[in-house]
């Protein structure tokens, strides 16, 4: 593994001109304000992170300091982790100030190891950061390299392939805190005299694991390429991606969903060599300035036609244009990388068409199938996923919680099949029967997303209610029925009170579903009156 | 008027209007093909001899009607009927044919309440058919409607809007139509928050429905049909069937005013199907009641000899 670390620091950095003064990022640490990162200019008139800062001041009473902000400076480590996969899909974080990036078969694409670091730092630099890069076999050679390494550039790259000798000459001169130790385990090799990597490669291993524990020993040989440690990069690489690199910055609409068409046309192309739809796609845009902007569309069904999903890619925009309160669609000085990525697959084979005449009208039934599917996938890229929903029976009696809208493109059949319950008054009677001692439906057709506190009067506390003044408006009981209990899932540990509900009808032939919270003179000894659901 | 040059000499008889009736038939192909009125999709009814079926002559499907709640405490009744006509419309259409896709504006659902699944499995309408669209403002709602409308694997489409005024004209209503013409889906536009203004519509809606709950006239409680004992101390009925009574403000197809009375209706959730609703017990007139009940039985099983006429004074 070629791992390449870039060292994004979360200041901007200042021109180095003389008369500038030192800044700094205060943290409290332990009550004390202390320094949590300098500038180069600090770094040059020998301040360190850590200092206090009252020691710091009295160095240089110039010192400008901000609070830090280790919040903001995560979101910004994190912008940069994704700008970074313009260069590899394979992106992780390295708190507080890093970026781990994995470009195994990706630098040949840049010109090479050494122009592909030089362009990484240039164009950090052009972005306001000042940012220093190591390039290594391994992640922890890479970390060493990037922080500890000299500013030769040439230097901070290890070619693949060195010999141990080798190996040990260029990565031996490195500070042993490169190896990022605990800060004891540091501070005792310190006191043993022990400075330098090579202080450590020296000496018999077993005294010191035995003072020092055996994380040194696994660092160092993660360092010399004697073990290998995986990064967790942030977003899993795609199994199929294409992208277009532009000399320009795109910056019309139409421009960018013509590109992403043609983009789907290629990603179509390799989906189709592999027997595989795309059930979930990622457009990435990369702006200029280094924001990387990405909008996922998901489908119903495998696809894999370009035109569909250029439209649902237009729908997805189309949605952001129109947004009045989210973010809008901001190209900025333009788009000079934009990428099509197959997040999520699923297995497709060819379908075969055009066998005429056989089974029309399962062709025809499969039609309509399509056409749902994507009516579907299209909303959804529209409105948002989670806005097209069916709906589903939980198995429960709890009637807020009986049903769950599932979002329609993770809709299977296995959700298809759920039984949804005929609430009949007893199983002793048949249906034809139920219908004539209860003909109004046992449930409502619309219930309140929570139940709204109602003023109702009862004959007697356990009754059932005569008026009940609903939303400021007086209504009077005309036909109920009930009081069906509910008693609330006491397994679940849920210290809901016990519902009487009834279904009542006004005197103008509205019905409602109410119910009373809690058993008088038992759980409470005033029962509260809620409206939960409107029937036709 | 006529273009042909009038025939001198004698007066020609009256001819019965057959070059202007052609006229006419050519103007109104060509409105036609304007209009790109295709075939009609067909029409649903909406029950066995119902008297909406008598006034309408049935529902069409692949047009746009619309139904708005006569007050602002009618919505879930005006929803219900929405829901009865998608039952319908489902019930006669092709087997392919299942979605039913309900669009709910978001503020329509925090007033009037999300859509239940317990509820409408008892209402006669599988919410596995259901496709459930939460928008956030009335443009999505529109445009969702118009996509969904499009889709031919939907049997009906509601759309069920909120702040529907500012946006919803002729020219949205005649995009909705279209749409539902390409689909051939029934499109119910679903004027929630328009309680009693549905007056001040103006669209291209075949149909347009005012919607008032009605007492359902139940049965009263412990009937002898039931066989269950009499509850005490509990004198008010029983609810029955979801009853509405609704006005019919536009129809198309029958013409101006075609019910300007109130039709009351009930919707029968185990059949599938709308009733005429009257009070379920009610007396003969007297005079349509045999006066010797004795002699009315005879007349029963004797074959019918015996007809007894009122006598006029």
């Amino acid at each position: 593994m070629r791992a390449q670390e870039g060292e994004g620091a979360a200041k901007r950095s200042v021109s180095g001109k003389a008369p500038e003064p030192p800044r700094a990022t205060l943290a409290r640490i332990n009550g004390a304000q202390k320094l949590a990162a300098i500038d180069a200019e600090g770094s040059r008139l020998g301040l360190r992170p850590g200092m206090n800062l009252a020691d710091a001041r009295a160095m240089h009473p110039a010192l400008i300091c901000a609070e830090a902000d280790p919040e903001g400076e995560q979101q910004t480590l994190a912008h940069i982790a994704d700008w970074c996969r313009r260069f590899t899909p394979l992106a992780a974080l390295d708190a507080p100030d890093g970026v781990m990036l994995d470009v195994s078969g990706a630098a040949h694409l840049f010109g090479g190891e050494a122009s592909l670091l030089a362009e990484i730092e240039e164009r950090l630099r052009r972005q306001g950061f000042y940012a220093q890069g190591g390039l290594a076999s391994t992640p922890e050679a890479a970390f060493a390299l990037a922080r500890y390494g000299e500013a030769d550039f040439a230097a901070r790259i290890l070619p693949p392939a060195l010999d141990a000798a080798e190996l040990e000459r260029r990565l031996g001169g490195l500070p042993l805190a490169a190896l990022r130790l605990e800060p004891g385990t540091l501070s005792a090799l310190a006191e043993a005299g022990l400075r330098r990597v090579h202080d450590v490669m020296m000496r018999p291993r077993a005294p010191i694991a035995a003072r020092c524990g055996l994380a040194l020993y696994a660092r160092l040989d993660g360092l010399m390429g004697r073990g290998k440690t995986p990064i967790s990069p942030r977003f899993e690489a795609p199994a199929f991606m294409t992208e277009r690199r532009f000399l320009d910055g795109l910056c019309r609409r139409e421009d960018v969903e013509a590109s992403i068409a043609a983009l789907a046309q290629d990603l179509c192309v390799l989906l189709a060599r592999h027997g595989e739809g795309a059930r979930r796609l990622e457009a990435s845009l990369f702006r200029v300035d280094g924001k990387v902007m990405h909008y996922t569309v998901g489908t119903m069904r495998p696809l894999r036609d370009p035109a569909l999903i250029a439209r649902l890619f237009h729908e997805r925009f189309e949605a952001l244009s129109l947004a009045e309160d989210g973010e809008a669609f901001d190209a900025g000085f333009g788009f000079d990388v934009i990428r099509l990525a197959a997040l999520a697959l699923e297995r497709k084979d060819p379908e075969q068409t055009g066998w005429s005449g056989q089974d029309g009208a399962e062709d025809h039934a499969q039609d309509r199938g399509r056409d749902l599917a994507e009516l579907i996938d299209r909303l959804g890229a529209r409105l948002g996923l989670r806005r097209v929903t069916r709906l589903a029976f939980n198995g429960t009696h709890a009637p807020e919680f009986a049903v769950i809208a599932i979002p329609a493109a993770r809709y299977d059949s296995h959700h298809m099949k759920s039984e949804w319950p005929r609430f009949a008054a007893s199983s002793a009677i048949g249906r034809q029967q139920e219908k004539e001692v209860n003909p109004m439906p046992a449930r409502p057709i619309r219930l309140l997303e929570r139940p709204e506190l109602i003023e109702a009067i009862a004959a007697a506390p356990d009754g059932p209610p005569i008026k009940f003044r609903w939303r400021r408006v007086l209504h009077e009981v005309a036909a109920f029925e009930g009081p069906e209990r509910i008693a609330p899932e006491w397994w679940r540990g849920t210290a809901a009170l016990t519902r009487d509900y009834f279904r009542a009808e006004d005197c103008e032939g509205r019905r409602f579903w109410l119910f009373r919270e809690g058993l008088f003179d038992r759980e409470t000894a005033r029962p509260r009156w809620f409206m939960h659901g409107f029937f036709a | 008027m006529l273009l042909e040059p009038m025939p001198l000499g004698p007066m020609p008889l009256p001819t019965p209007l057959a070059p202007q009736s052609d006229r006419l038939d050519f103007l109104r192909q060509k409105i036609g093909c304007i209009e790109n009125s295709g075939p009609p999709a067909g029409k649903i009814r909406f029950g066995d001899n119902c008297r909406l079926d008598r006034t309408l002559h049935g529902l069409g499907r692949g047009v746009l009607h619309e139904i708005a709640p006569a007050s602002a405490s009618d919505g879930a009744a005006a929803s219900g009927f929405a829901l009865a006509l998608c039952a319908r419309f489902k019930a006669e259409a092709a087997p392919d044919r299942s979605a039913i896709i309900w669009i709910v504006e978001d503020f329509a659902g925090r007033e009037g309440g999300a859509p239940y699944g317990p509820g409408l499995a008892l209402y006669g309408l599988d919410p596995a058919c259901l496709v459930l669209v939460r928008t956030a403002s009335a443009r999505d709602s529109l445009w969702t409607m118009e996509e969904a409308l499009k889709c031919r694997a939907a049997v009906a489409v509601i759309g069920e809007i909120w702040t529907l005024e500012k946006l919803y004209g002729l020219a949205v209503s005649r995009r909705l139509a279209l749409a539902a013409q390409a689909g051939g889906a029934g499109a119910l536009l679903l004027a929630a928050g328009m309680a009693g203004g549905a007056g001040r519509l103006s669209s291209c809606a075949h149909t347009r429905f005012e919607i008032s709950s009605a007492r359902s006239g139940g049965a009263p409680r412990g009937s002898p049909l039931s066989g269950l004992p009499l509850p005490a101390r509990q004198e008010l009925p029983q609810p029955g069937l979801a009853a509405w009574s609704i006005r019919i403000l536009k129809a198309r197809a029958t013409g101006p005013a075609a019910g300007a009375d109130p039709i009351a209706i009930l919707w029968d959730h185990d059949e599938g199907c709308f009733r005429d609703a009257f009070p379920l017990r009610f007396s003969a007139d007297a005079s349509d009641r045999p006066d010797d009940p004795a002699h009315a039985r005879a007349g029963r099983g004797g074959g019918g000899e015996t007809i007894r006429f009122r006598q006029s004074a």
